[in-house]
C-alpha cells in the first residue's frame, strides 16, 4: 500500500472536492447528450428467473427508438442495475441512478419489497418509476403520480386464484408463503373468497432463505387443506413443493406466476410438481408489437414481465417525444405518458417507430405495447389485465384457459 | 403435541446434521489458520454444482457423487485461497486475521458470480427419486435425509480418527495449539495449511451436496446458510470439532422448536440469538470443554 502515499489521497480527495464544487448546478433534468433511462432489474437472487429477458427486451426498445432517430434527435441510453432481488442493493442502485446518471425514469423494478423500497427516491427526485410488481400498498404510497404500474395488482391476483379455486371445488385452503409485501394481503383476500364460498382458509408465512420447509409443511397439513396456495418465488416455491410431496400431500396446489414458471421445472419433474397451476399475467399475445419483440429477440414466446420492461422505456420515449424538446426530466413524462397510451381519440399504434412517426408529425397516438393496451388508471395501476390459467402437465406448463 | 415435537426434534436433526459438515469446515480453518473463512458458504455451491455435473449429466449413482463434491470443494478451496488469501496472510501485521476473513467475504462472492457465470440462475435438481415419507412411531421420515443423516455422521467420525489417531491430524493439531513450537518440531504450517483447507472446504462441499439433492441448486445456495453455519461454529467455540457438530445440531434443533411458538418468518432470528447468547454468556462456545482442535 505504500505506493499510495497520504498526500497523494488528500490532494485526490481535494481535487473531487473541487470537481463537485464546480459541476454544474444540480438539476435532474438531462440537457444535452443521451437521454437516460434507468432500469433497475433482479439478474441475480430468487426473483432473477426473468432478469435476462427483461434486460434483452429493454435493449430492444432502446435500439428501436434510436433506430427511429432518438427522442427530439437525441439518442436513448439504457442504463441496467441488478437489484439482486435485494432492496437494499436496489436503493444503492436507485440513488446511482438518480443521483450520478440523472435518469428520467426508473423500469423494471419487479419484486414489490424492491419496488418499495427504491419508490420514495423516485417521488422525492422527480423520477417516474415504471414497476411490475403487484403489492397494492405500493400505490397508497404519496406517490404525486410519479409511479406507473405495468401489472396486475395482488388484490387482482388473489382474487382470481382465489375465485380459480373455489371452482375446481375448494373447500379448506392454506396459503404458504414467504414473508413479501404482499403475503399477508394474499392469505385475507383468498380466505374471504374461500369464506364466502362456504369454506375456510388459513396461512402461513415463512422465511425464504431455507433449505427445507418440513416443519412448516407439517404445520401446514394440520389443517387438513385440499388446497394450498404457494406464494413464494422460485427458489422458495420448488422446496415446499418438494417438501409437500415428501410429506405425502396430493391435493391441488396453485402457485402464481413468480413462483410457478418455466424456471421451476427442472426442480420439480416427475410427479411432484405435476398438477400444480399457475396463474400468469398473460402478455398482448396476438399483438404485433408482442410478435415483433419476440421475432427480435428469436424466441418462441415471452412472458410478460419482459414484455412489460419493453414499455417501460417505451413509454417514457414516447411520453418525451409528445413534450417540448427543451425540458426533459421526470416530471414531463409523468405528465404526458397518458396523453400517449391511453388518448381514445389517439390513433391505435402498436410499434414504438410508427408511433414516434406520428407524434413527431403532431398526431395523437394511444400506443398499445406487447404487455397489453396500457391504460392507466386515476393511481397509476394498469386497467384491463388478462390472465392464463396454466397447469404442470407431463413436466410442461400447460394452458388452461385465458380469462 | 408430542408427536409435534418430535417432529420437530427429528427434522432439526437432520437439519442440524448436514450443517454440521460445513460448520467443522469452518472450525478447523479457524483452529488451525486462525481466521473465519467465509468463502466456505460459496464452497458448499462448488460442492453442490460438482456432484450435480456427475450425477444429472453422467449419470453417476449419488452415493459416488460424494467423493467428487468432497474433492472438487477441497481443490477449489485450496486453489482460491493460494490465489487470495495466503498472500493476505502472509503479511504480518496485526489486523491480519480479521483482513484475511475481509478478503474472504470477497472471494465469496467472486466464487459465487463465477459459478452464477457458469451454470446461470436457474434451479437444478439432482437425478435423485423424490419419494414419500414413511412413518415410524407416529413421525414422518425421508429416506433420503435419514441417508443423508447418516452420510454427515460418518463423515465426522472419520475427520474424527484423523484427528486422534493419524500423524498428520497430530501435526495439524499440534500447529492449531502453538505453531511456532510445531515448527521447532520440524512441522512444515504452510504444508499443514493446504491439508486443512482441503479438507475444510471438501467437508463443506460434501454438505452443500447434501443439503441441494433434497432441494435444488443455484449459485447463492450456500450464502444463504452462511449465516446458521457461522451461528453453529460460534456455539461450538469455534475451536472445538466435536463442538461445531454439537452446535450445529442444537441450531437445527432450536431453529425447528422455535416454530412452534413463533411465526416462521423469524426462524433465522433463532441463529441470531445463539450467536449473541454464546458470546454473551460463554464467549468460549458452550462445548469449549470438549476436545478442542487446540487441545
Amino acid at each position: 500500500m505504500s505506493s499510495i502515499s497520504r498526500r497523494s489521497i488528500v490532494s485526490l480527495a481535494g481535487g473531487a472536492a473541487v470537481a463537485v464544487a464546480l459541476r454544474p448546478s444540480r438539476s435532474l433534468a438531462q440537457d444535452a447528450g443521451p437521454v437516460r433511462i434507468g432500469l433497475i432489474i433482479p439478474l441475480t437472487g430468487a426473483t432473477s428467473q426473468f432478469g435476462t429477458s427483461m434486460a434483452a427486451a429493454a435493449k430492444i426498445a432502446a435500439d428501436e427508438i434510436n433506430e427511429a432517430g432518438g427522442v427530439h434527435g437525441r439518442k436513448i441510453e439504457i442504463l441496467i442495475e441488478d437489484d439482486q432481488s435485494n432492496p437494499e442493493a436496489a436503493v444503492r442502485a436507485a440513488h446511482k441512478l438518480i443521483d450520478v446518471d440523472k435518469v428520467v425514469s426508473i423500469g423494471g423494478s419487479y419484486a414489490s419489497a424492491v419496488t418499495s423500497a427504491i419508490a420514495p427516491l423516485c417521488w422525492e427526485s422527480g423520477t417516474v418509476l415504471l414497476t411490475s410488481s403487484g403489492a397494492d400498498s405500493i400505490m397508497k404510497l404519496p406517490h404525486h403520480g410519479y409511479i406507473f404500474r405495468t401489472s396486475p395488482t395482488v388484490t387482482l391476483q388473489g382474487t382470481r386464484v382465489g375465485e380459480f379455486a373455489v371452482e375446481l371445488g375448494g373447500k379448506n385452503m392454506f396459503f404458504l408463503g414467504p414473508q413479501t409485501p404482499f403475503a399477508q394481503s394474499y392469505i385475507d383476500i383468498i380466505s374471504s373468497i374461500f369464506t364466502k364460498a362456504g369454506g375456510k382458509g388459513a396461512g402461513l408465512i415463512y422465511e425464504d432463505k431455507k433449505t427445507s420447509y418440513r416443519s412448516e409443511v407439517d404445520q401446514a397439513l394440520r389443517a387438513n387443506p385440499d388446497t394450498i396456495v404457494l406464494g413464494g418465488y422460485v427458489p422458495d416455491t420448488a422446496v415446499v413443493l418438494k417438501d409437500l410431496y415428501r410429506a405425502g400431500y396430493t391435493a391441488k396446489r396453485i402457485g402464481f406466476s413468480f413462483g410457478v414458471n418455466p424456471a421451476i421445472l427442472p426442480a420439480v419433474a416427475g410427479d411432484v410438481g405435476e398438477g400444480t397451476y399457475s396463474l400468469v399475467p398473460s402478455a398482448s399475445e396476438k399483438s404485433e408489437a408482442y410478435k415483433n419483440l419476440i421475432g427480435k429477440l428469436n424466441r418462441p414466446s415471452l412472458d410478460s414481465y419482459s414484455c412489460q420492461v419493453f414499455d417501460h422505456v417505451a413509454l417514457t420515449a414516447l411520453a418525451l417525444a409528445n413534450a417540448a424538446p427543451d425540458v426533459v426530466n421526470g416530471t414531463i413524462v409523468r405528465d404526458n405518458i397518458r396523453a400517449i397510451s391511453q388518448d381514445p381519440q389517439g390513433a391505435a399504434v402498436d410499434l414504438v417507430p410508427a408511433a414516434l412517426k406520428s407524434i413527431a408529425a403532431k398526431q395523437t397516438v394511444n400506443y398499445d405495447g406487447p404487455s397489453g393496451p396500457l391504460d392507466f388508471a386515476e393511481n397509476g395501476d394498469v386497467k384491463g389485465v388478462f390472465f392464463r390459467y396454466e397447469q404442470i402437465q407431463q413436466g410442461k406448463l400447460a394452458l388452461i384457459k385465458v380469462a | 403435541m408430542l408427536t409435534v415435537i418430535g417432529q420437530s426434534l427429528v427434522n432439526g436433526l437432520i437439519q442440524g446434521a448436514v450443517i454440521a459438515l460445513p460448520a467443522l469446515g469452518l472450525t478447523l480453518i479457524f483452529s488451525v489458520l486462525g481466521f473465519i473463512n467465509f468463502s466456505v458458504a460459496a464452497q458448499m455451491t462448488v460442492g453442490a454444482y460438482a456432484g450435480w455435473m456427475v450425477n444429472s449429466h453422467l449419470h453417476w449413482p449419488f452415493a459416488a457423487t460424494l467423493p467428487v463434491a468432497f474433492l472438487v470443494a477441497g481443490a477449489v478451496g485450496v486453489l482460491t485461497d493460494r490465489l487470495a488469501l495466503a498472500p493476505v496472510r502472509a503479511r504480518s501485521g496485526g489486523q491480519t486475521s480479521l483482513m484475511v476473513a475481509v478478503v474472504s467475504i470477497a472471494l465469496n462472492l467472486a466464487i459465487e458470480s463465477a459459478l452464477r457465470f457458469s451454470f446461470g440462475n436457474d434451479l437444478e435438481s439432482y437425478d435423485v427419486p423424490v419419494t414419500r415419507d414413511f412413518r415410524f412411531a407416529g413421525l414422518l421420515f425421508g429416506p433420503q435425509e435419514l441417508l443423508n443423516f447418516g452420510v454427515a455422521l460418518v463423515a465426522a467420525a472419520v475427520l474424527a480418527t484423523f484427528f486422534t489417531r493419524t500423524r498428520l491430524g497430530k501435526a495439524m493439531r499440534a500447529v492449531a495449539d502453538n505453531a511456532d513450537l510445531a515448527r521447532l518440531k520440524g512441522i512444515v504450517p504452510n504444508r499443514l495449511a493446504n491439508l486443512a483447507t482441503f479438507i475444510a472446504m471438501g467437508l463443506a462441499g460434501l454438505g452443500g451436496a447434501l443439503l441441494v439433492v433434497t432441494t435444488s441448486v443455484d449459485p447463492s445456495v450456500g450464502s444463504r446458510l452462511v449465516l446458521v453455519v457461522f451461528a453453529a461454529s460460534v456455539v461450538g467455540g469455534l475451536t472445538s470439532l466435536p463442538g461445531a457438530v454439537l452446535g450445529a445440531l442444537l441450531v437445527g434443533v432450536a431453529s425447528e422448536l422455535s416454530l412452534l411458538v413463533i411465526s416462521p418468518v423469524y426462524e433465522s432470528a433463532t441463529a441470531f440469538l445463539a450467536i449473541l447468547l454464546v458470546l454473551l454468556l460463554r464467549p468460549n462456545g458452550l462445548f469449549a470443554g470438549v476436545s478442542a482442535v487446540r487441545r
